[in-house]
């Protein structure tokens, strides 16, 4: 138990908790003086995600990826429900109602996800026609599910795994071309056949925003409005009228950066950057000696983690489509933070298994 | 970055999280260099678009500065119209506030419909203007249900008022509403639709300083347009005060002696150049254009063919008629063509350069000297003139004297009227000057052309023996009180001896107080000095002259042209009236009748 201590990642935790933290404090501003009180709902997360955090702390991690497989499929089947039973909040099926807390399945399954992932990925050094396959399969599936939610941040988030598996081994050239000939049909079917207008307003609105002004376009130019507005030391925390005055849509979950930029300013944001990088710094480089699934694991979701914390913030600044991506740890959404301390747990328990062996 | 190798040793995983450490380290530098291109590069940009989302600046309209008279007495003011407005997203049931609407304005239901319906793209926050000049009455009435009727506001906004009406309406002329190809004029400086512009007269020509500034309330709004609070306030400051050299009483005067007239009065106060009294005829309300606006009314104005828009005073062009005599006279004696002795046979009728030329007296003046020549107003006189002078030496006195070019009077729209010469006749019609044109400018007819208001400029320097006036309808510009600018009186000396002038006066105190054409303007003791004229509209040598001057816009123009006392002269005067016929029968009188007021004769 003392040694527990002592290898338990006190910075990387204080990092995240100060995340989290910030986060709250930035989900008040946006919410504060509305009949939705966030923040209060996103503190008792917290509570909740901590709780878990140390409970999934000390569970044997080796029983934990075992059971990974069942866990992914019965999320699987939940998703499967969902999109006939699932609770329609604008215009999506992404939440299930339990009466206190909205549960948002896909935000859970990337942990049961990664997991596979890490151990499919131990199994061969090569990605070849029965590998690829195989990937797909695992990824492939909750994908479409999440998609058709239709949910496509977190489709977006899921299909990154691929990429992710990509950067990790090598894969024969022929399967390559056939991956980008798939994309670029798959993206060609989507666009015309599955996308609806909406949908595909959002993601081409992100290149001229000015042309989608009233529109699609609003969010992006609205938010760098915002961030822009702030300055090197921003507005004061409560005093940014673009936030306070409601100019910014969905302040409180995707673009929580934009109120950060707008009352924090350069410094705020710095700040914020700073605990990311200090997160990706302790959590990447952890004691490792050998790429068994826990390499490959704790890999696959810190990646995870970086592309969300990349794309959001590309996003508020309107260099990517706007999604619907949730800053990790920051951004309101019970869901995501639990999910995120999860990871966390077992990449902190991980670390701590090396240490002690 | 993919890791080929089946056995993995550490150093390989070392290599991976240096690569993985590299990748993250160029990405956040990458990302706060955008932040900082943002935030910091382009905050200045972004700011101003985050200050106008949540601000609304409602302008709030400055009042125009008052027009005096000399004696401080208002000319035009500002009274307050009451505008209603409808606030749609304030209405709990739109056709209540419309029927309310009907029952307000008097309108009927297609027409507030109508109105509403173009601002259809507006937030539901927008004040929709649907009446101006709602009465007093039911401003308050509405102002006193302003809990019961959320929806309706109404705005106070000042608008000018005439308070004597069509009274020096062509010294004052109007203000009005800006129409839209004349906003795309001003819109640099500042004018905004519905802002009220001079659009004649003392209005027009004062715009800069009448305007005031316009003051603004800044307000903070949200997303939905709704107004939270207000920021800043800055009052409107009102427009200068312009006090005119007009004294209302004689202006009063005049205008009643010569209501239902057509023409133009003016009097000039020698002194220093004032004009005491402008009066035009026939003239118009310019109330009427403040108030609401009726199409129908507008047309019937312009169309009207006595024009009352226009001012004839230095606007209208026409033969001085034997009043050019004056100038004539001048000419001759500086050239020493002539001198006051000098004698003429009036026979009432000649031939010169084989055209008979007519006296207006048919059986003839007999000999005359110039003295005589001028108390008669004898043609055949000046003809004689006219073949011994050059139209050059002609046009070289008459310029002297401001015929020709405008006298830059305080006035938009001036015309300069015309002082023919050879190059001028060569140019513009392509045909040669003629002697005979010279003798027709001799009696001041042919192409010669004048404004009234040369006319009263020309008096004045001959009263004032060679001091040209400069003529200004404005006194002085105030502001809160303080004088911010007099105007000093002004004189330009013209090279003419006084000896001339003398001899002319001579001749024009005769024509008042001897025989002449003037004497019905005589007053005794006042010593008026004066000259008739009747310009012409046809050539009397038309052989259709006796059938058409029985129509009355071929009756020739009265003038009588004057000043008072001989000596120390104190007023000029022109008075000009449209198709008046025999000028000493008609313009004398009226001068005998204002020299009155003026000297305080009808005071008793």
């Amino acid at each position: 138990m003392r040694n527990w201590f002592k290898y338990f990642d006190k910075p990387a935790f204080f990092v995240i908790l100060s995340l989290a933290f910030a986060g709250i404090i930035l989900i008040y501003s946006a919410s504060h003086g509305t009949d939705r009180p966030y923040y209060l709902k996103q503190s008792l997360w917290l509570a909740v995600s901590v709780l878990a955090f140390f409970i999934i702390l000390r569970l044997n991690t080796e029983k934990v990826f075992q059971s990974a497989l069942p866990i992914y499929f019965i999320l699987l089947v939940m998703l499967f429900f969902q999109l006939f039973l699932g609770h329609l909040t604008a215009g999506t099926r992404s939440w299930i109602k339990t009466g206190i807390f909205d549960i948002q399945i896909s935000e859970f399954i990337k942990i049961p996800l990664a997991i596979i992932l890490a151990r499919a990925l131990t199994k061969f050094p090569i990605i070849g026609w029965k590998e690829y396959i195989r990937l797909i399969a695992i990824i492939g599936t909750p994908f479409v599910l999440i998609g058709m939610q239709p949910d496509l941040g977190t489709a977006f988030m899921i299909s990154s795994f691929f990429l992710m598996c990509l950067l990790l081994k090598k894969i024969r050239t022929i399967i390559l071309i056939f991956s980008l000939i798939m994309v670029l049909g798959g993206i060609f079917t989507a666009w015309n056949y599955v996308l609806k207008p909406y949908q595909k307003n959002r993601l081409i609105s992100f290149v001229n925003p000015g042309k989608y002004q009233k529109s699609a376009g609003y969010q992006i130019i609205q938010s760098r409005i915002a961030i822009g507005s702030g300055g090197i030391a921003g507005k004061g925390y409560l005093n940014g009228t673009q936030s306070q005055y409601k100019f910014l849509p969905t302040r409180h979950t995707d673009f929580i950066v934009s109120v950060l930029g707008e009352e924090f300013g350069f410094f705020g944001i710095t700040f914020i950057f700073v605990l990311f990088f200090l997160l990706f710094y302790r959590q990447f480089n952890i004691p490792q000696q050998k790429t068994d699934e826990e390499f490959y694991f704790v890999y696959l979701f810190n990646f995870l983690i970086f592309f969300q914390f990349l794309i959001n913030i590309l996003m508020s600044i309107g260099l990517f489509p706007v999604l619907g991506i949730p800053l990790p740890f920051i951004s309101y959404g019970g869901s995501s933070l639990l999910a995120f301390f999860t990871g966390e747990a077992l990449i902190f328990r991980i670390k701590i298994n090396n240490l002690l062996t | 970055m993919y890791i080929e190798k089946r056995k993995v040793s550490p150093e390989n995983i070392r290599q991976l999280f240096i690569k993985i450490n590299i990748l993250v380290i160029i990405v956040f530098v990458a990302l706060l260099f955008a932040f900082w291109s943002i935030q910091i590069l382009k905050n200045q940009h972004y700011t101003t678009l985050s200050v106008q989302n949540i601000t609304k600046t409602l302008e709030v309209k400055a009042p125009r500065g008052f027009i005096r008279d000399r004696h401080y007495r208002i000319m035009a003011e500002n009274k307050l119209h009451f505008n209603l407005f409808l606030i749609k997203e304030n209405a709990k049931d739109i056709q209540r506030s419309i029927n309310l609407a009907c029952s307000l304005t008097g309108q009927d239901e297609k027409e507030i419909r109508r109105r509403i319906d173009k601002f259809r793209d507006f937030p539901g926050g927008y004040t929709i203007p649907l009446e101006r000049s709602l009465s007093l009455a039911k401003a308050i009435y509405v102002e006193s249900h302003a809990d019961e009727w959320p929806e309706f506001i109404i705005d106070i906004e000042p608008a000018r008022a005439y308070p004597h009406n069509d009274l020096a309406s062509h010294v004052l002329g109007y203000a009005a509403e800006l129409g839209p190809k004349e906003l795309e004029r001003v819109k640099d400086q500042g004018y905004t639709l519905g802002d009220k512009i001079g659009k004649s007269g003392i209005e027009y020509q004062y715009e800069k300083l009448l305007r005031g500034k316009p003051g603004s309330t800044v307000m903070t709004r949200d997303h939905l347009g709704l107004v939270r609070e207000k920021l800043s306030e800055k009052k409107p400051e009102i427009g200068d005060c312009i006090v005119l050299t007009i004294d209302l009483e004689l202006q009063i005067f005049i205008e009643n002696l010569f209501k239902d007239q057509r023409g133009t009065i003016a009097v000039l106060d020698l002194a220093s150049g004032d004009i005491l009294a402008l009066v035009g005829k026939p003239n118009f309300n310019p109330d009427f254009f403040t108030s609401s606006f009726d199409p129908q009314a507008w047309s019937a104005l312009v169309d009207n063919p006595d024009k009352p828009l226009h001012n004839k005073f230095i606007q209208g062009n026409y033969s001085p008629g034997s009043v050019f005599k004056i100038v004539m006279t001048l000419a001759g004696l500086e050239e020493k063509l002539i001198e006051p002795t000098t004698s003429v046979y009036c026979p009432g009728t000649v031939k010169i350069y084989n055209d008979i030329r007519r006296c207006w007296n048919p059986d003839g003046h007999g000999r005359m000297n110039l003295y005589q020549a001028i108390e008669n107003s004898c043609n055949i006189y000046f003809f004689t003139l006219g073949k011994r002078i050059d139209i050059e030496v002609i046009e070289h006195y008459a310029r002297l004297l401001g015929l020709g070019e405008r006298t830059g009077i305080d006035l938009p729209n001036e015309s300069s009227g015309l002082v023919p010469s050879r190059t001028w006749k060569w140019e513009k019609r392509g045909q040669k000057w003629f002697p005979g044109d010279t003798i027709s400018i001799a009696i001041g007819h042919g192409m010669l052309t004048v404004t009234p208001v040369q006319i009263l400029q020309l008096i004045g320097t001959v009263a004032l023996r060679g001091k040209k006036p400069n003529l200004h309808l404005v006194k002085r510009i105030e502001k809160n009180g303080k004088v911010l600018q007099e105007n000093t009186p002004r004189f330009t000396q013209v090279p003419i001896s006084p000896g001339s002038f003398e001899t002319v006066i001579e001749g024009l105190y005769r024509v008042v107080n001897g025989q002449g054409t003037g004497r019905a303007a005589r007053i005794d003791g006042f010593d008026i000095c004066g000259k008739t004229g009747t310009g012409q509209i046809i050539s009397k040598e038309k052989t259709e002259y006796r059938e058409l001057v029985k129509q009355t816009r071929f009756i020739p123009h009265s003038w009588f042209a004057s000043f008072a006392p001989r000596v120390n002269p104190r007023v000029a005067m022109v008075i000009f009236v449209e198709n008046g016929g025999d000028a000493g029968a008609v313009a004398a009188p009226l001068a005998r009748e204002i020299y009155r007021q003026i000297f305080g004769e009808n005071k008793k």
